[in-house]
């Protein structure tokens, strides 16, 4: 029981984890329609830039979180305005923004292997003292993960309910043709779109440091098709969809662990993402407007 | 000049090895449009299928095990490669294609991979894990008995007889009416299906015959090479062909060719040019990578059909009687 | 007009979500007839083009054709039967040629079996001489002969149109089912398009065609379904439904009739 008890707190770090990154991944794709590839390598980004500020600069590690999550925000409007924006306005079929946004991905990891090589670095704040919450043991960092992740949710769904910026990017989600004629500045949501999804990969990509214990060039790929597991079994392009697939996920992956070789708790996610592709191909809560 | 010859040798052998990667990912992509994101898995399949039916029985004491461990003759393992890959191409497509958009095809196919990957990681006693199968004997030297230098050249012939079997293969397929509907699915699904074709059936068979080449390629690859890990499968090794593909000209198994010279060219010789940076080993594969990726983003911006395009398909023209006797060059 | 009915629709019904698109719809077709599926947007025209393809299931009700039940079979298989749809805008392969948009359209084609292809390519060969002298006849009609090389792509709008008819006369038929064949065509264009189906009428198939050209409706049709609110509101002859109340109120009365047939 305690085992089991054990590895629920487990899955609720990384449901944590995952939720940030779903809900961001779903953002992105709900308003401009594609698949980003290189989500991926922005949880990677974020996760060195804010471990350079932190081991270099020396600051705070609330602002090297925050900075870090900023800077990947910046990378994706960047990575939108040189490159994706210049194939979205000619026009071109959906595919080639797949395989740009695969070479970006390329492009981006690289970078990280080439500015901070292969090796292994961690977050100083991985070993601390465990704390026991009612039947939970989860150190101070996995609390703050789990609190910076509602803290976000909140904030997505305020953002989309309450502001004009969130109603217009799910009108775009629901209806690209209708947004655009009823007066919607479409690139300016998409800009923010970008910057807010790039910030939600950044933060995802410093807490699965955090959570993780080290992390390497590529860890953030690797982690890539856990966040399209989620994405897809809550929904694809729907953000509460992904919040969804998140714990869902979350809790499959981590659970499982107490019973079966933690090696293949990812493969269970897979499992998951198979059944769900047979049975609800749509997702938990569909879209509408996607097919 | 031996050194030369053996690094020509390689090269070239890498780029026949390529050449039938691209025309397996031209046949599903370029033919019938299907996006797999994890074609670098069906290669592995077949250098693993081929590693562990010509490696012989396990050797105790070496720690190196694998499932089979059969020691067939040549061209026996490559096909047995090409066949497992085919019957993992069939298992994916029949759970992918047709589900919903292409996107999702997408990440099913990079799932899958990244999955398989983990699989053949962990589960040490189907390939040996994450070390990898060595040793692989080299396709017909028990009977020539060269050496290395000599024998790459030999090899060169194998590869290149296997490669223009595909070649001929790849280009019938092109040509005939199957081909012809394969781009017209590619060109749009739902009115291939309005005019009674069997859109999954014809897709299903592209994934199967383009999976077959990728498993061919990875036998090649491991007979020259000798052996084969997870190492040599990532998502970026994906990513290579995908290049080769697009930069050479989807739908135009020359423009693989030319792809394919111009992707090596630059993986073995470019970077010989670049000032050493002391200090940063990593830099200079990275860089490679980097130049690739930016390449191909490049070359789909202002030339979205790739170096060499599809050519127009044309055909002999008779007229029926009816046409002759009235005026068959009336507009 | 007694013969056994090509095509029977039966109480069919589709909803998305809450929207019922088609809600009860019931007509039958007689082999021959040059029937016309009328009624204002949204009555759910496109939609039971759609179900009677196949192209998107059924919630409820049969249909037949030539006595076959064909509800619920993939939209491939119904074609094969000589069911054949057109879409409401144009869709041809653009980057096949013109000649290659008709030589797909062909049924049972022997080059298309993968063995076939793959190792007896004569077999295709020997279709495909065939077909493409029947290709550039069928053509030569629709007055396209001179684009057979071009890229399908660089058709004009009205050479589109024209293309997805000869498209489908190349599958041979026996039933079109034309999603608006005439939409956004110039005059001229339109009486071409109506001398090409009168023309394959006389040939022996039967159509289909949801159609807002009232005036080619009464003048061509001699059969026609109004639909309006997913259901069929009226059957019968044009110049007869111009005297029934609930189709003038539902749809011919007062303006719009004005908009849509002028």
């Amino acid at each position: 029981m305690t085992i089991f008890w054990l590895s629920v707190g487990f899955g609720l770090v990384t449901a944590s984890v995952l939720a940030l990154a779903s809900v961001g991944l779903s953002l992105q794709f709900g308003v401009t329609n594609y698949v980003n590839f290189a989500y991926g390598a922005f949880l990677t980004l974020g996760a060195y830039f804010a471990w350079t500020v932190l081991t270099g600069g020396h600051l705070p590690l609330g602002l090297a979180i925050v900075i870090g999550a900023l800077g990947v925000g910046v990378v994706g409007v960047l990575c939108d305005r040189i490159v994706f924006r210049s194939f979205t306005r000619s026009g071109f079929p959906l595919f080639y923004l797949l395989i740009v946004s695969f070479g970006v991905s390329l492009i981006l990891g690289n970078v990280v292997q080439g500015v901070w090589g292969p090796s292994p670095q961690f977050f100083a704040v991985v070993s601390q003292f465990p704390l026991h919450i009612g039947p939970f043991l989860l150190t101070p960092a996995q609390l703050v993960i789990i609190g910076v992740a509602i803290v976000s949710m909140v904030g997505v769904h305020l953002l989309l309910t309450r502001t004009r910026l969130g109603k217009a990017m799910r009108a775009m989600s629901d209806n690209p043709a209708l947004a655009q004629v009823s007066g919607i500045d479409i690139n300016r949501v998409t800009t923010w779109a970008w910057f807010i999804s790039g910030s939600l990969a950044g933060l995802a990509g410093i807490a699965l440091a955090i959570s993780t214990a080290s992390f390497e060039p590529g860890f953030g790929e690797n982690f890539l098709f856990t966040i399209f597991a989620a994405v897809i079994v809550g929904g694809i392009g729907q953000p509460y969809g992904a919040m969804l697939g998140a714990f869902l996920i979350g809790m499959v992956t981590e659970v499982s662990a107490a019973f079966i070789d933690p090696s293949y708790s990812t493969d269970l996610a897979f499992v998951v993402l198979i059944v769900m592709l047979l049975l609800r191909p749509q997702g938990l809560i569909p879209a509408r407007g996607k097919a | 000049m031996a050194a030369i010859v053996f690094y020509l040798a390689t090269v070239v052998n890498y780029f026949f090895i390529y050449n039938i990667l691209a025309w397996g990912l031209n046949i599903q992509f370029g033919y019938a449009g299907i996006l797999d994101f994890t074609y670098i898995t069906f290669m592995a399949v077949g250098a693993y299928v081929a590693g562990v039916t010509s490696l012989g029985p396990q050797q105790p004491g070496t720690g190196v095990v694998y499932i089979l461990g059969w020691h067939l003759p040549f061209p026996i393992p490559i096909l047995l490669g090409g066949l497992a890959a085919a019957v993992l191409g069939l298992i994916v497509g029949l759970l992918a294609i047709n589900r919903l958009r292409s996107d999702y095809l997408a990440i099913v196919t990079l799932s899958v991979g990244i999955i398989l990957y983990s699989l053949v990681g962990n589960l040490t006693g189907l390939f040996d894990g994450f070390d990898g199968l060595v040793g692989v004997p080299e396709p017909l030297n028990g009977q020539v008995h060269l050496g290395v230098n000599t024998y790459s050249i030999f090899y060169m012939a194998v590869s290149g007889a296997v490669m223009l079997l595909l070649w001929f293969f790849a280009q019938r397929l092109r040509a005939s009416p199957l081909g012809r509907t394969m781009r017209a699915i590619r060109e749009d699904v739902d009115v291939a299906e309005a005019f009674g074709k069997n859109t999954f059936r014809i897709r299903l068979s592209a994934m199967v015959i383009g999976c077959f080449y990728a498993g061919v390629g990875g036998a090649l690859l491991i007979g020259f090479v000798g052996a084969f890990s997870p190492d040599g499968w990532s998502t970026q090794e994906t990513f290579i062909i995908w290049a080769i593909l697009l930069i050479g000209g989807r739908g135009n198994n020359w423009g693989s060719v030319v792809g394919s010279f111009l992707v090596i060219a630059l993986l073995s010789e470019a970077t010989r040019y670049l000032p050493t940076i002391p200090n940063n080993a990593f830099l200079e594969p990275a860089l490679r990578n980097i130049v690739i990726g930016a390449g191909l983003i490049v070359v789909l911006r202002f030339r979205p059909q790739g170096i060499l395009p599809e050519r127009k398909a044309h055909f002999p023209e008779i007229r029926t009687a009816a046409a002759q006797a009235g005026d068959p060059g009336r507009d | 007009m007694t013969d056994a009915p090509i095509l029977e629709v039966e109480n069919v019904a589709r909803h998305f979500g809450g929207l019922k698109a088609v809600d009860g719809c019931s007509f039958s077709l007689q082999p021959g007839m040059l029937a016309a599926l009328i009624g204002p947007n949204g009555a759910g025209k496109t939609t039971l083009v759609n179900l009677v393809a196949g192209a998107l299931p059924l919630h409820a009700g049969r249909i037949r054709f030539q006595g076959t039940d064909i509800s619920g079979w993939s939209p491939h298989r119904i074609a094969a039967q000589g069911l054949v749809r057109t879409f409401q805008i144009s869709r041809e392969w653009p980057r096949l040629t013109v000649l290659e948009n008709l030589l797909v359209a062909a049924p049972g084609q022997q080059g298309e079996r993968i063995w076939n292809a793959l190792l007896r390519p004569g077999l295709g060969r020997a279709d495909d001489r065939r077909l493409v002298a029947e290709a550039l006849d069928t053509l030569d009609t629709f007055g396209l002969y001179a684009m057979r090389n071009e890229y399908a792509v660089t058709l004009s709008g009205g050479q589109k149109r024209l293309l997805e008819l000869a498209r489908a006369v190349m599958s041979h038929p026996r039933m079109l089912l034309l999603d608006e064949p005439m939409a956004g065509v110039n005059p001229a264009l339109t009486d071409q398009l109506a001398h090409h189906i009168e023309a394959l009428r006389q040939g022996g198939i039967t159509f289909l065609l949801v159609e807002h050209n009232l005036e080619f409706v009464e003048r061509s049709c001699d059969h026609v379904v109004v639909m309006a609110l997913g259901r069929t509101l009226a059957t019968g002859l044009m110049a007869d439904l111009r005297q029934n109340p609930e189709v003038v109120g539902a749809y011919l009365g007062g303006e719009s009739v004005e908009r849509v047939a002028g």
